[in-house]
Formats: C-alpha cells, structure tokens, sequence
C-alpha cells in the first residue's frame, strides 16, 4: 500500500511539473496570462471541470462508468432554472430540489447496475437518454432565463483573481480527497473497485458500495450543473453536453485506471488543468481556427506521453500495461 | 402466423398513408430543423399561423432529437411514411442534405431548404433563410460604423465542418479589407457554437489576455453571441463595442442595457410561414416555381430568396418580434406573383 | 453466435468483472441465449410497431431501416474489433470521416478508378488505426487517452488539408449504388454489412489470428507469457477497426450521395453511441476478450428498431428521447429477468 501511495504521489509530480512548465512558458509568451482576470477565468473553468469530473472519477474508482453525467447535470441545471422561473422558488429551495433530482438520478444508477447484474454503461446509457430526454421534453430546446440575480452574482463575482465558485469546488476536491484517502467508506470504495469479490469477501456490502458512489456522482453533477446555471447565466438544456469525454480525460490523465480501484483526486485536478492550459494557449497564442484541433490532440498526447517518459525512466511504470 | 399478420396489417396501414399522400387536397407540411435550437423556436409558430390561414391539413414543426445529420436524414425518411407530403428542412450539411431531398423528390415530394442552403445542384425547390455570408457582412458593417472605421476587433463564429463558418470569416475578412486599414481584424475564434460553456471558456479567456487591445467583437454564431453579451455585461465598462447574432433575449436586454450595440436579426418565423404557404399553393393547387424568377445568388445556390435580415440596435428592440412580422408581410404581398406560376 | 473466449481472469482486469462476466456468462451462455432474448425482443417490437406505428411496415420505411442498420452495424462491428483489446477507439468516427474523405480526395482530384479510390481509403483508416495501436502499445498509455488525442489530430488535420469542404461530384455508379433497392425493401449496404459480419466471425472462429487476438485480450499478461506477440496483435485489432470505420465512412457517404466532413459531427463523435451501443448489447465485453459478431448486428438491428418505431409513434418530438431510453431499459431488464428465470428452470429441471 505504501509503495502504491508513492507511486500514487509521484503520477500527480510529473503532472504538476508539466503544468508549471506549461504556466511558466504561457506567462513569458504572453505577460497578460498573469493578469488576475485571466486567472479567473481559468479557475472558474476549472471548478466546474473539476468537479463533474470528480463526479466521473468516483464511478471510475469502482471500475464502473456514468455516462449519464452529463445528462444528469443537464436535468438538475433546467430543473433548477425551471423551479426559479416556473415556480418562483427561493435559491437555497431550488438548491436543495437541484441536489435532490442529481442524488436521485445516481441512485436510480446505482440501483439499477447493481440489482440487474449488467453494466454500468448498459443502464447509465439508458438512463442518459432519459434524463435528457426530460431536459428536452420540459424546456422544447429553449433555456429558463429566469435566473435569480443571487445566482448570476455568484456565477461571475472574483475577489482579485479568485472566483467565488471556488468556495464550492475547494471544499469538494479536498473532502473527497480526504473521504477517499482516510474515511472508511471512502477507502472501502476503492478496495471494492480494486477487486470487487475479494472486497466482498471480507464484508464489503457489494450493494452499498455501487449505489453510494453513484449517488456520489449524482450529487457532484448536479452541483456542476447549477455552477454552470450560476456561470452562463441561463438554465439551458445543452449544458452537459460536453462533460463525458472531459470527464473522463482528466481523471486517467490523472492516473486513474479504468478497470477501478485507483483514482487520484490531485491528479485529476492537474489533468484538468493541463487541459484548460492547452486550451488558453490555443486561444492566447491567436492559433489559426483550423489548426487549433490538431494541436489541441498532439498537446495532450505530448503532455501525458511526457509524463509517461518520465515515470518509466523512474522505473515507476508497470511492466505491462497494456490497452 | 402472428408476424405474416402484422406484416401484412402494417403493409395494408402503409399503403392507406401512401394513399392518401396523393389526394391533392391534403397538404401535410413537416418543417425539420436540424436539432434542437431555440433558433428555431419560432417555426413553430409560423407553421401554425399558416395552416389556420391557408387551410393546410398540418404544418408539424417537428425536431431531430439531436444535432446528427444521420438522425435528421432518418427523421424525413419517416416523416415520408407518415405521409408528409410537403417539407421545409434545415439543411444538417449543404451537401449531404441533397440526398434525402433527392429521396423525397423521386417519391414527388418537393422540399425547401429553409433557414440555410443547399449547394447546386439541388433537389429543393429553392432556398429561402439568411444570406449568412452577406448577414456577417453587413453586421461587421455595422459594427465598423459604430467603432468610428478604427480599431481592432475580433470575430467568434460557428463549427468548422459547417460551410457556412467559412462563408462568414470571408465575409468579416471582406469587410475589414474594405475599411482602408482602419479596421484589423486581431483573431477569430471558431468551433464555439457546441455547447455554451466552451463558448464561455474560450470568450473569455480572448477577452482576459487580450481585451484591452480589442474594440470590436462581431459574433456570427447564436452560442458564442450569447456568451460575448454575457462577458461584455460582466466587464461592464461598455467599450468595446459588439455586433451579434439572433434574437437570444440575453442578446436583446444586452443592447438595451447598451452592453452590446445591436444584432443582426434572421426571420425564422417567416420562413416557417412562408414556406408553409408555399406548399399549400404547390401540393395543393398545382403551382409550379417560376425557374424564371428572380432569385437572388449566394455562394452555395443560385434560387436563394432572402427570408429577411436586418440590424436591430436600440431602437425598437422590445417588439423586434413585429419588426419580422411585417418584414413577413412585406415579402408575403409579392411572393406569389414573383416566385409562382399558378393554373 | 459468440466466439465463446470468455477466458476468466483473476485479478488486474477491468471492473465489473463479475457483473459483466457473469451477466456475460448467463447471457450469452454455451448457445448464447441473449441472441435468443433478443431475437425474441426484436419480434415483439416487429409487431408492436408493425400494428400500432403508422406506416412502420412500409416499404420506403423497411427499406430506410434497412440502410441505417448496414450503416450502424459496421460502425459497431468495427468498434467491436478493438473492444477485443480490452481498449476503444474514441476516434473511430474520425478515422471513418476521414477515410472517406481520403476516398473522396482520391476520385475527384486525383481521379483515380473507384476500385482503386475505395481501397486506398480502407488502406487509409487501417493505417490510421495502426498509428493508434502504435502509440498504444509503446507508450502504455490508455487507448482512451490516446484516442481522445489522435481523434482531435486525425480529424484536425483533414479539415485543415480540406477546408472542410466537402465531395459532392461522386460518380454516377457510386452515388446510385446508394439508392438500389433490392427487392424493394433491402439495401445494399445492409449486404456489405452482413458480409462484414461473416468475415469477421470467419475470422474469430475458425482462423488461429482470431484466436489470438481473443487470448491476447482476454488476458495480455498470460497471452504474453504463453508467447503470443500481444503488441503485435493489439496494433492488428486497432488496425483492423480503422479499415472498418472506413468501410463505415464510405457507406454513409454513399448513402448521403456526397463525401462530407460533417457526416459524423464534431470530431466524428456522432459515431460513438451507435459504436458502442451494438456490441455491448449484443454481448461483447468491454474488458476485453470477448466478442459476440451476431450479437452485435442483432444489437443494431433491436436498437434501429425501437429508434425508428418509436419515431412512428408520434410521441411528441422532445419526449422521444425519454421514451428511447425507457424502451431500452425496459427490454434489457426485461431480458435479464428472462435470463435469470431460464437459469432457474434449468437448474430446477
């Protein structure tokens, strides 16, 4: 277990190493990188990344998939523009509805994968069709404008260079750090994802295990959900459109495995980092449009390759990992 | 036993819809978006004015459940079945899109392309929507005229495997290059027009590093002109001028709370009602196109007739939606007479 | 028919293993018995549709479905050629487009013949998908990561050589095959997609390459140690899915009449539901090793089925969606419990 931690700790080393390198040659590149307001915008990108792609990190930890995060996030986001709107709710009220509709429908996920048998991304692809399927049915394609203005101050006001959305993102990476590193179900979680029968075998429930951390993921997409409603300004249906390639990559950049029992919550921070980088520099650097796609795949692959180098010249890396 | 029923229950079923598609009275409008887009909000409503006023027998506003030019093509082949027999299709690809009209026009079901064209040659019977190239253009005019013909702009526009993105960094460039040198164009960011929070992302990120060289933001795209608004109303300091797109309402109270100079309004609604009205006289009364009338041109289609595009700044932006319907009424009076040829 | 190579692995492989092993097992058992649920699941939808779906029957639309399932059946035989792996293939859709527009490139600028043309654009995505296999298996790195990377490079790099513009002065011969309908109902994609289908099953059943792969998948670690060139292999699987996806590509650019670089969406990403959506259903594993070629077209035709039926059915158009991921659950618990009976019977027997 040491061993595994070392290794765990050295994965984020290189990756951090890439993303200073990475923040060092922007901010000579362009002096304006610095600015505070660009690192607002980088961070508030990065609290909402960071947090659906934690959402898809904790199923990634039990060797499952979501692929209705997104979905997820989408339905708790119009619900909760829909409850200000349509219902006139009270912010902390439509919150709290948000929160519930998001645990829900990772419940129903969980429920569903673990009494039937069959993959998780059997039903979360099923689920995923329904839960859009209701944004699109309850909104016809338009979004809920009426947002409270509570809401949209809280999507865009800073302190200097600090958004205030990180006062929802900083306590959820660092008490999901600590739930899966020191608490016990947290540390069952992943024992469970690294080999579920011998996990089972010592008094795991194997029921409690795949429904608390899908509903774990609920809960963090439907948190990502309604920063997006507090960042956009607007609930629109296609929010979550784009999270489940993302939310994927940051983890296993990060060093999770897919197969489960191993996600590193710094590492996804640094994964989505090296991510919005890549991404501010395209744009900094005034990229030519047609190239921007082409770079933006031969970056990544060079910054996890890079990080890849590395931890075999260490000798870190296992001897076959293959796939 | 129970299959050779069904099969032949359902065959018999087909052949009653296929039926009753030839009977010249029906006329069953489908108007198919490409997806799910508020843009295309007000079909809806276009189509329904025209069938209580034309007499059709449906004018169905029916939407693709995704932005997949496969599921569209799927959408109209059933649509068919069902026995439309009249479409208005928001073309998924200029190119591809073809092929389903050419489906639909062996099975004599003519088709519009509605909101955006299809290249030449094509089956539809024409093109009727936004000139897009020519709308960017006269937006960037704009904005080079509230900008005093000095200073730096920047232009956020749609998808790149769109035609139609190319058509509008032309039409930006084109206008710029006529400014004398007055006007550079700093960068253009494209590929925003997915989803609102890539558009967010990268907006921003432009406006961080490089807002205080920018006086100009021309957008050509819904997402991106509604993300431009909201990030131009979260600096606040209403000098950098803006030039949008569409009707998005965070666009609208953007320009009347004067964070955003104006927008270049398209006509959906018109083209819904239009179009519907089009069919009824085509399917239902045997009127033909007149091939000789005179149709406008663009870079994909010589039968382009222009729905209606027009710069809305402050003035009058609360009823812009009358501002359409009489530009609606205004092509309606003369339509017939120039683009029909009727028994 | 599943090539049953459901070699059990103990520990260091993916996830879910029981569940989906088991389930696997049970499901697709020694005679497979999830064809049978779903060939049972496809009849039911036949006439269901067939009685209450307004012209689901005729033949304009047996004839459109015929189309879209050769279309999707090869997209999810080709991802199911690197689901072998225990890996995919995120970038199959950009492969596909980019492949066919390789063949588009090929017949209108170079003028090549359109034997030629076709068998540079399936030599294209094969090569394409090799690089993927290449990157894979020297770097170590998670097929996800690096065909999250390539997809972006692949497709990048087309629509800047093309400015995505798109072919649409295909030759006659090409963009009518499209159109030819075979006893009036059947297309001919739908063949060259069953010919697919049986080379590949030819291929997992009764060719010793096949085999190896499914070794090699099921589990590297042992494959490796009873001397199999797992590497070699891997870079075979990926290769073998690109060449697929362009076969995929040029279909549905015949079927659309024209080669465009937004056949596939964004990234060609519109490929991936259908990709994985077959196989899985049908019984391949996602860990690797397992494949089910019947399955996965039984998966696309149940899944072609349902979308288009319910479509007929005139649900109001935002709810479809809702209404296809409630079909989809339904039938598979539906299945499941189905499975799970028949097990009980026979052990009750």
């Amino acid at each position: 277990m040491n061993a595994f931690r070392r290794m765990l700790r050295s994965d984020s080393l290189g990756l951090a190493l890439v993303v200073l390198l990475g923040g060092a040659a922007l901010s000579i590149a362009r002096p304006e990188f610095l600015t505070a307001y660009n690192i607002d915008v980088i961070l508030v990108g990065f609290c909402l990344t960071v947090i659906y792609a934690l959402g898809q990190g904790v199923i990634i930890a039990i060797g499952h998939m979501n692929l209705a995060l997104g979905a997820t996030g989408c339905l708790v986001a119009v619900s909760f523009g829909g409850a200000m709107q349509v219902w006139g709710l009270p912010v902390w009220a439509a919150v709290i509805f948000g929160l519930l509709i998001g645990m829900f429908c990772g419940f129903v996920n969980g429920w569903l994968t673990h009494k039937s048998g069959l993959t998780s991304f059997i039903i979360t692809l099923a689920t995923m069709s329904i839960f859009k399927g209701i944004s699109l049915g309850i909104t016809e394609a338009q979004p809920f404008y009426g947002v409270a203005e509570s809401v949209k101050a809280f999507g865009s006001d800073r302190w200097g260079p600090l958004p205030e959305t990180l006062l929802v993102a900083l306590p959820i990476v660092i008490g999901l750090a600590v739930f899966l590193g020191r608490m016990i179900p947290g540390r069952q979680m992943l024992a469970f994802g690294g080999n579920p029968s011998a996990a089972e075998l010592s008094g795991i429930s194997r029921a409690r295990m795949v429904i608390l951390a899908h509903t774990l993921s609920g809960l963090l997409a439907a948190i990502a959900g309604m920063m997006s409603v507090a960042r956009l300004q607007l609930a629109s249906p296609a929010i979550g459109d784009e999270w489940l390639i993302a939310s994927f990559a940051a983890p296993v950049i990060g060093g999770a495995v897919l197969s489960g029992g191993h996600l590193s919550v710094l590492g996804t921070c640094l994964g989505v980092l090296i991510v919005s980088l890549i991404n501010q520099a395209l744009v900094m650097l005034a990229v030519d449009p047609f190239y921007v796609q082409v770079l933006l795949g031969a970056l990544i692959l060079g910054a996890v390759g890079l990080n890849r180098l590395r931890e075999s010249r260490m000798g870190n890396a296992p001897v076959l990992r293959l796939s | 036993m129970m299959n050779v029923k069904g099969i032949l229950a359902g065959a018999l079923l087909g052949a009653a819809v296929l039926g009753g598609a030839a009977q010249a009275a029906d006329v069953k409008v489908a108007l198919v978006p490409g997806g799910p887009h508020p843009y295309f909000a007000n079909w809806e409503q276009g189509g329904r004015d025209a069938m209580k006023e034309f007499g059709l027998k449906a004018a169905d506003y029916r939407v693709p459940a995704k932005w997949e030019l496969g599921l569209q093509n799927q959408m109209i082949e059933n649509l068919t079945a069902q026995g439309y027999n009249g479409f208005l299709i928001f073309p998924g690809d200029p190119v591809a899109t073809n092929s389903p009209m050419a489906d639909l026009q062996s099975a004599g079901i003519p088709s519009i392309a509605t909101a955006g064209c299809t290249k030449d040659p094509s089956p539809a019977l024409f093109c009727f929507g936004t000139d897009t190239g020519h709308s960017a253009y006269l937006g960037a005019k704009e904005l080079i005229k509230a900008m005093g013909g000095k200073g730096t702009i920047v232009h956020f526009t749609g998808n790149l495997v769109d035609p139609n993105t190319q058509l509008r960094m032309d039409a930006v460039a084109q206008a710029v290059a006529e400014s004398n040198g007055g006007i550079k164009l700093l960068q253009t960011i494209a590929d925003i027009d997915r989803t609102p929070q890539e558009a967010d992302e990268k907006i921003n990120a432009l406006l961080a590093a490089r807002g205080k060289d920018i006086d100009g933001i021309i957008t050509s795209a819904w997402l991106p002109a509604v993300s431009s608004a909201t990030a131009l109303r979260r600096i606040g300091d209403k000098r950098i001028k803006m030039v949008g797109i569409d009707h998005d309402k965070v666009v609208l109270a953007a320009i009347k709370d004067g964070f955003v100079h104006g927008t270049m309004l398209q006509n959906p609604y018109g083209q819904a009602y239009i179009g519907s009205y089009v069919m009824e006289e085509i399917v239902g009364h045997g009127c033909k196109v007149n091939d000789k009338a005179p149709f406008k041109s663009n870079a994909l289609t010589k039968r382009f007739i222009d729905s209606g595009t027009g710069f809305q700044g402050i003035d009058g932006v609360d009823d812009f939606q009358n501002t359409m319907k009489a530009v609606t009424a205004e092509l309606m009076k003369t339509f017939k007479a120039t683009y029909l040829i009727c028994p | 028919m599943a090539a049953l190579n459901t070699v059990q692995t103990p520990s260091p492989r993916p996830g879910e293993r029981d569940a989906a092993s088991a389930a696997s097992r049970r499901l697709s058992g020694i005679f497979g018995s999830n064809l049978v649920g779903l060939l049972i699941a496809i009849a039911v939808f036949v006439l269901l549709f067939g009685f209450f779906a307004n012209g689901f029957l005729s033949k304009v639309n047996l004839y459109s479905i015929s189309r879209s399932i050769g279309i999707d059946g090869v997209i999810g035989l080709a991802m199911m050629t690197v689901l072998v792996t225990g890996g995919l293939n995120l970038g199959l859709g950009a492969i596909g487009v980019c492949s066919a527009m390789g063949v588009g490139w090929a017949l209108q600028s170079l003028g090549l013949p359109i034997a030629v043309s076709m068998i540079f654009g399936v030599l294209l995505g094969a090569a394409l998908g090799a690089v993927n296999g290449l990157i894979v298996v020297t770097t170590r790195l998670h097929s996800f990561v690096v065909t999250l990377a390539t997809m972006s490079i692949f497709f990048g790099t087309m629509i800047l050589l093309s400015g995505a513009n798109g072919f649409n002065a295909l030759p006659r011969v090409l963009t009518g095959f499209g159109r030819i309908r075979m006893y009036g109902v059947v297309s001919p994609l739908l063949l060259i997609m069953l010919l697919v289908a049986a080379l590949l099953f030819y291929l997992y059943r009764y060719t010793a390459l096949g085999r190896e792969m499914l070794a090699a998948g099921a589990n590297p670690f042992a494959a490796k140690l009873s001397g199999l060139p797992v590497e070699r292999l891997f870079v075979c699987c990926h290769a073998l899915c690109g060449g697929i996806g362009a076969i995929a590509g040029v279909m549905a650019s015949l079927r659309n009449g024209a080669i465009v670089p937004s056949m596939a969406g964004p990234l060609g990403a519109d490929w991936l539901l259908p990709a994985f959506l077959a196989p899985v259903l049908g019984g391949t594993l996602l860990t690797g090793g397992g494949v089910s070629v019947s399955g996965a077209v039984l998966g696309c035709v149940f899944v072609e089925i349902i979308t288009r039926g319910l479509y007929m059915l005139q649900i109001g158009e935002f709810w479809i969606q809702t209404a296809l991921g409630l079909v989809l659950l339904g039938a598979i618990l539906l299945e499941r419990g189905r499975a799970a009976m028949a097990l009980q019977r026979s052990i009750g027997r």
